[in-house]
C-alpha cells in the first residue's frame, strides 16, 4: 500500500535472498526457506513477516502448512510509477515528428 | 488444495469493490488495461476477444459473487500451443480495507497440466494487467507503458 514499506523490505540482503528463493520455486514452507540460510527459524520468520507486511509475500494455508508466495506486483508499481514517465517522452516525440512531417507534405 | 504451481498476486487499490468489479467484468474497461482484450463476464461465461476480434479466451464462470468474488476457467486461446493445454482456473477476490482501499487478490491455479500457460502468465504477465487495472481505476486513465504481451514474454 505504501512504497516506504516496499523499499524498507528490499533494503536487506537476507530478505532479497528469500525473494530470490521464492522466485526460483514458489509456494514454499518456512522449513524449506529456512534451510540454506544461516539464520534461525525465528529470524527467517521475522524477515518473512516484514516481506508480508510490504505485500511482497502472500501466504496461504494448506492443511497444517503455511505456504509463501512471491508477489512482485508492488515492485512493478514502483517501476511503472518511475519508468512510465520516460515512455511518455519518446511517444510524444514521435507524435510531434509525425505531425511536423505531415504538415510539410 | 494449494500447490507450488499456483500463482498469487495481490494489489491494493484505492477504490470501491463495485468499481473494481466493474473494471474486471466490463469490456470497455478491460480493453484499456488487459492487452486490449474486450472481456465479457456473465454469471455463466467468461469470454475474451482481442482487438482484432479473435477469441482469446472462452470458458465457464465457476463462481459469480459481485462485487467480491469471481472464479472462471482460463484457456489461452490467443496462442496455438497454449490453446492445446488443459484449462486452468483464475480467482479474483476483492476485500475492502481501511482508508478507502480494497485488496485485490488474483490466484491462477490448476496449472499443473498447462506449463506453457503458466510460464506465459507468470510474473510480468499478470503484473502488467494488475498494475494497469490499478492505474485505470484510481486515475481514470490507462498506463502509457509499452509492456505488450510479446515484450513481457521475451
Amino acid at each position: 500500500m505504501d512504497d516506504d514499506r516496499v523499499f524498507k523490505a528490499l533494503a536487506d540482503p537476507t530478505r532479497r535472498l528469500l525473494l530470490d528463493r521464492l522466485f526460483e520455486r514458489d509456494g514454499r514452507t518456512l522449513t524449506d526457506l529456512e534451510a540454506g540460510t544461516e539464520m534461525t527459524r525465528f529470524g527467517v520468520m521475522k524477515h518473512l513477516r516484514i516481506l508480508e507486511e510490504a505485500g511482497l509475500v502472500v501466504t496461504r494455508r494448506s492443511g497444517r502448512e503455511k505456504l509463501h508466495f512471491l508477489n512482485p506486483v508492488p515492485i512493478r508499481l514502483i517501476h511503472d510509477r518511475w519508468i512510465d514517465k520516460y515512455t511518455e517522452g519518446p511517444a510524444s516525440l514521435l507524435a510531434s515528428l509525425k505531425n511536423a512531417l505531415e504538415d510539410n507534405e | 488444495m494449494i500447490t507450488t504451481t499456483d500463482q498469487i498476486y495481490q494489489v491494493f487499490i484505492k477504490s470501491s469493490p463495485e468499481k473494481i468489479w466493474q473494471a474486471i467484468t466490463t469490456p470497455d474497461f478491460t480493453a484499456r488495461y488487459f492487452h486490449g482484450a474486450r472481456i465479457e463476464v456473465s454469471p455463466e461465461r467468461y469470454v475474451s476477444h482481442g482487438p482484432d476480434g479473435a477469441t482469446w479466451g472462452d470458458g465457464p464462470v465457476l463462481e459469480y459473487d459481485p462485487p467480491r468474488r469471481l472464479v472462471h476457467q482460463w484457456r489461452s486461446l490467443y496462442d496455438a500451443d497454449m490453446a492445446k493445454e488443459q484449462p486452468s482456473r483464475v480467482t479474483w477476490e476483492i476485500e475492502p480495507q481501511e482508508g478507502g482501499y480494497c485488496k485485490l487478490t488474483l490466484t491462477h491455479d490448476q496449472l499443473d497440466s498447462a506449463p506453457k500457460t503458466a510460464a506465459s502468465v507468470s510474473g510480468p504477465g499478470w503484473m502488467f494487467v494488475l498494475s494497469g487495472l490499478k492505474t485505470l481505476v484510481e486515475t481514470g486513465t490507462p498506463l502509457t507503458g509499452t509492456s505488450l504481451p510479446a515484450a513481457a514474454a521475451s
